[in-house]
């Protein structure tokens, strides 16, 4: 139960995670410090790319000379690093911790999840070296060759064997919420990394086979995978940080098997050619995990009735808040975009690629992000580099998210009611959206501006007490000379 | 003060402050769900063609395929370019014109043109000596390229050479085919041109 | 829940449920998939792409074309319609036999309907009222048949004769379906577009051969260098702010080659039994009908 007093604090303050026992927090301290500062990295450098390939339309020949800078490999290169460089690296530390803490227990191998992590960051950069060089698999979110996915993969069974162990030896028998969401993350990638890199790079399947299973992969990583992580960790921290006590569990339940049974079977486009029960049990899937969407707007209502002056003033709920908003936002645009397969067709336009942004970037970077800022004080023991930075980014990211998503799902309304129109030109339909191409341009540069404070905020924050470790260090090594020296 | 990672306690039975117990699922969310499984199903049973491998958007049965299959029997174009292409067209080529020393045109012709009977017989026997065509000697040996096809076949690659490359002759039925077929029986002697010019 | 084994087990089957709807069945039911047959021609499809079109696929896969690109046209429904091949002798008894089947046919239009033919004379009817008028026309003398057409969006826009089936995709690895209409959707770009130099023009310059494009270009899969003698024969014939100096020509290395011969190869017009319509010996593609560069004519240099 939370006490009054604590309740008063949360009203009136920003509470901070506590940091919990010492074992826990340096158990966790350096596998997840590794994760989460290569992850921002991959970031900024993911931002970079994707703004690069959006300033290509609005001047076709900007730097297409080089190969390795062309619009497709950039592209590719930037979706990667979003969602394997960032998303992945950071999603599994945080559900790493989420087992310790909650667990009340260390991890259970740090030396094994720091490793992990390095082999998860080698392999994404085998990866983006072999996009931009023209070895992309070509299928989407499945860029990396068969070697950096391999790496990528070995990375993740390290870091998923070190968060079962570590849960298997909570001091609770019972589960809480976030725990059954992040260990059903945990045992998902494995499965749908592994058998889409098998099938597709290493023993082939015939034909539109390897299309099927495209869909699938994304479908249940964009789908289930991302909602699992982030929704977990948004169970544990929103009623915590909010001051709320969280109560009986049965949404969150409603909420993981809706996911996971309905979840699991979206991904495959009315259009594509594959039988035609296919996209049909697609669509219905889609539209029954919007339910699930549905379940935990109830929940975060639930959790926050009355509380939403206190979420906006603290500042890491706020990126929690927006988050989930985003998540909400792109269930129901997944939503529509499934139904309208069969006659005005959303899904080859620009509203696509909106609902992905909300997806992937409004959703779970942002869930990330706000998870982060209030993970890592608790972690090293000192307040982050720059609170400015931390406000900056949070107005940098929802600007961001807003100039983005709103412009092009506008844009590919406007581009699928045109496209149904034969007399229309393609190129004059293709003209038409740039305006709001312009408009997410000036978007991505907004993320990107708000990615680079997180990453100096953070690399200020290792930096910080990575200088006063070694300072201590060097003092001790001081008082042990001059000690010695005196005693000799 | 730090809010503690604690193991939230269970809840207070008395005195709750909210009308619906937190965290219960409330029963609009299970409707809802049940309407749309109930759509679901309907959906599905109406698009999905019941798990059919053969049956692709926007057909919803196998037996709708098959109503939009195009008519069979009767002469088919089609087939007969299908078969003069693989057949007839490494000698007289893709378009009708023929290749000096190897075979003569069959654009213009005029014994593509001429009577049925007179052109069938070529195919089915071969056809051997010198013979005149538009205006040119030949004097090759052309083997019974026909023999093996079918009455269907060989009316539907004949209908296709009388039809096409200005050609503006009538089509060859299966029928003609197979009483020419009869009529000359296990011939394998090749047609001479004085010989054909006998047939009407 | 109490116990980490339910959820594993619970996460496990969900799981499974999907693998073997998406995974399993996709794999028994296209991935044993063979060659099959036109309909009603019989002619073998697909055949393979020539080698150097594969080698061009690969040239697409490592561009990232598929970020663009689509290579998946869809149908909305089919239709009957009733097309008039050939008018014959008996003109009263054929303009009689047409205000039978269209009641409200006045006498001018019905002759001009015999002009220009062939030409769909009803068009969207059921398959019994386009056989029965088939029978009508035949008898007066005029030769008709039943003629299927898909119908669709895309194929309004002349992207496709019917929809792309798993057997267009049987030999390729990997088959980039793509995701996204910033260019239009290439499944049968070999028919619109049989020209090699078009596009291997379009792939240097994207705005010298469509104005107002968005599409970027390559140079970096052409050499400009320096004329010799009379000019290589690969040489792009550009125009405009887009030639190069004087003395200088452009010449495609082989990847643009490969990629050019890779994008004349795709077509999706053949009919089949999974996507039926009619198709003429006249105005229908190239029979065996193939996803191969078409033999006659446009060869790839």
């Amino acid at each position: 139960m939370v006490s009054p007093e604590a309740k008063a604090k949360a009203a009136a303050g920003a509470p901070a995670i506590d940091a919990g026992s010492a074992e826990e927090t340096v158990s966790c301290r350096w596998p997840l410090l590794v994760l989460f500062l290569g992850a921002a990295g991959w970031l900024v450098a993911g931002s970079l790319l994707g703004l690069l390939a959006s300033i290509k339309f609005h001047s076709p020949m900007f730097l297409a000379e080089p190969a390795w800078l062309t619009y497709g490999r950039v592209k590719a290169a930037s979706a990667a690093l979003l969602v394997y460089g960032f998303c992945v690296p950071t999603a599994l530390g945080v559900g790493l911790w989420l087992m310790s803490r909650l667990g009340r227990v260390a991890l259970a191998g740090p030396v094994l999840a720091g490793f992990g992590g390095g082999l998860l960051h080698a392999g994404v950069a085998v990866g983006l070296v072999g996009v931009v060089r023209g070895d992309g698999t070509g299928f989407l979110h499945l860029e990396f060759p068969a070697g950096a996915a391999g790496l990528v993969f070995l990375g993740y069974l390290l870091l998923g064997t070190v968060g079962v162990l570590t849960l298997y030896r909570r001091r609770e028998a019972r589960m809480e919420a976030a725990q059954w969401f992040v260990l059903a993350g945990l045992f998902w990638f494995g499965w749908i990394y592994s058998t889409a890199n098998l099938c597709l790079l290493v023993f082939p399947v015939r034909g539109v086979a390897q299309a099927a299973i495209n869909y699938w992969h994304t479908g249940n990583l964009l789908g289930v995978w991302m909602g699992l992580m982030g929704l977990g960790t948004v169970f544990a921290l929103l009623p915590r940080l909010a001051g709320r006590e969280p109560g009986r569990e049965y949404v969150a339940m409603f909420v993981f098997w809706v996911l996971l049974l309905f979840g699991s079977w979206t991904g495959i486009p009315a259009t594509a050619p594959l039988p035609a029960w296919m996209p049909a049990l697609s669509t219905v899937g889609t539209v029954l995990s919007g339910l699930g969407v549905l379940g935990v707007a109830v929940i975060v209502h639930q959790t926050l009735a009355g509380r939403y002056g206190s979420v906006w003033r603290d500042e890491r709920l706020r990126f929690l808040g927006l988050g989930v908003a985003a998540y909400v936002v792109g269930g129901v645009m997944q939503v529509v975009e499934a139904l309208s397969g069969r006659s005005w067709m959303l899904h080859f336009t620009w509203f696509t690629a909106a609902r992905e942004w909300m997806q992937v970037y409004g959703y779970l970077a942002l869930v990330m992000f706000g998870t982060v800022y209030a993970i890592v004080p608790a972690l090293v023991g000192v307040d982050w580099w720059s609170r400015r930075f931390l406000r900056l980014h949070f107005w940098l990211a929802g600007a961001g998210l807003l100039f983005v998503a709103a412009p092009l799902a506008a844009g590919g309304v406007v581009e699928a009611a045109r496209l149904l129109n034969p007399a229309l030109g393609f190129v004059e339909v293709s003209r038409g959206t740039l305006m709001f191409l312009r408009l997410s341009t000036i978007g991505e540069l907004l993320i990107l501006a708000g990615n680079g404070l997180f990453f100096v905020n953070l690399a200020g924050t290792v930096a910080g007490i990575c200088r006063r470790a070694l300072a201590d260090a060097l003092r001790r090594w001081g008082a042990e000379t001059t000690g010695e020296g005196a005693a000799a | 003060m730090s809010v503690e990672m604690r193991r939230p306690a269970q809840p207070a039975t008395e005195g709750r402050e909210e009308p619906t117990p937190q965290g219960a699922v409330p029963m609009w969310l299970f409707i809802l769900l049940f309407v749309a499984l109930f759509w679901g199903m309907n959906y599905f049973d109406r698009h999905g063609a019941w798990f059919n491998g053969r049956v692709y958007a926007p057909y919803r049965s196998l037996a709708e395929l098959q109503m939009h299959q195009p008519p069979t029997g009767g002469i088919n174009l089609e087939r007969g370019r299908a078969v003069y292409e693989s057949v007839c067209a490494l000698c007289h080529g893709v378009d009708g014109k023929g290749k000096p020393g190897q075979a003569p045109p069959l654009a213009g012709a005029e014994w593509v043109l001429g009577p049925v009977n007179r052109l069938v017989r070529i195919p089915l026997a071969g056809l051997t000596g010198p013979i005149e065509v538009n205006g040119q000697q030949w004097n090759l040996a052309m083997p019974a390229m026909g023999a093996a096809l079918s009455d269907e076949d060989l009316a539907a690659v004949l209908s296709y050479m009388r039809t096409s490359w200005g050609n503006k002759g009538t089509e060859v039925t299966a029928e003609q085919v197979g009483a020419v077929r009869k009529e000359i029986g296990n011939r394998t002697q090749p047609f001479t041109a004085a010989e054909l010019l006998t047939v009407q | 829940m109490r116990h980490g084994a339910l959820v594993y087990l619970g996460a496990f089957f969900a799981l499974a449920l999907s693998w073997t709807g998406f995974v399993l069945t996709p794999q028994m039911q296209v991935g044993q998939m063979v060659a099959t047959n036109t309909v009603p021609a019989g002619a073998r499809y697909p055949v393979a792409r020539p080698g150097l079109a594969q080698q061009g696929l690969q040239v697409y896969r490592a561009n990232g074309c598929a970020y663009c690109h689509s290579q998946q046209v869809w149908q909305q429904g089919t239709v009957f319609d009733v097309m008039l091949t050939d008018g014959g002798t008996n003109q009263p008894g054929v303009v009689a036999a047409l205000q039978a089947v269209m009641p409200r046919l006045s006498r001018p239009e019905a002759l001009q309907l015999l002009e220009g033919l062939p030409k769909p004379v009803l068009r969207g009817v059921s398959r019994e009222e386009a056989e029965s008028a088939v029978k009508k026309l035949t008898t007066s003398g005029a030769k008709a048949t039943l003629w299927i057409e898909a119908v669709g969006p895309d194929l309004a826009r002349g992207w496709g004769k019917r929809r792309s089936v798993p057997e267009d995709f049987l030999y390729d690895y990997p088959v980039l379906l793509g995701a996204q209409r910033v260019g239009p959707d290439l499944a049968d770009v070999g028919v619109r577009q049989p020209d090699v130099g078009w596009h291997l023009r379009h792939l240097y310059a994207p705005a010298s051969v469509v104005t107002g494009s968005v599409m970027p270009g390559y140079p970096y899969l052409f050499e400009k260098r320096r004329v010799v003698g009379a000019g290589s024969a690969d040489a792009l014939a550009l125009s405009g702010d887009h030639a190069p100096e004087v003395g200088y020509e452009v010449v495609p290395k082989p990847e643009a080659k490969a990629l050019a011969a890779y994008l004349v190869s795709l077509r999706a017009d053949a009919p089949l039994f999974t996507a039926p319509f009619s198709v003429g010996a006249s105005g229908g593609p190239a029979a065996p009908a193939t996803n191969a560069a078409p033999t006659a004519g446009g060869g790839v240099p």
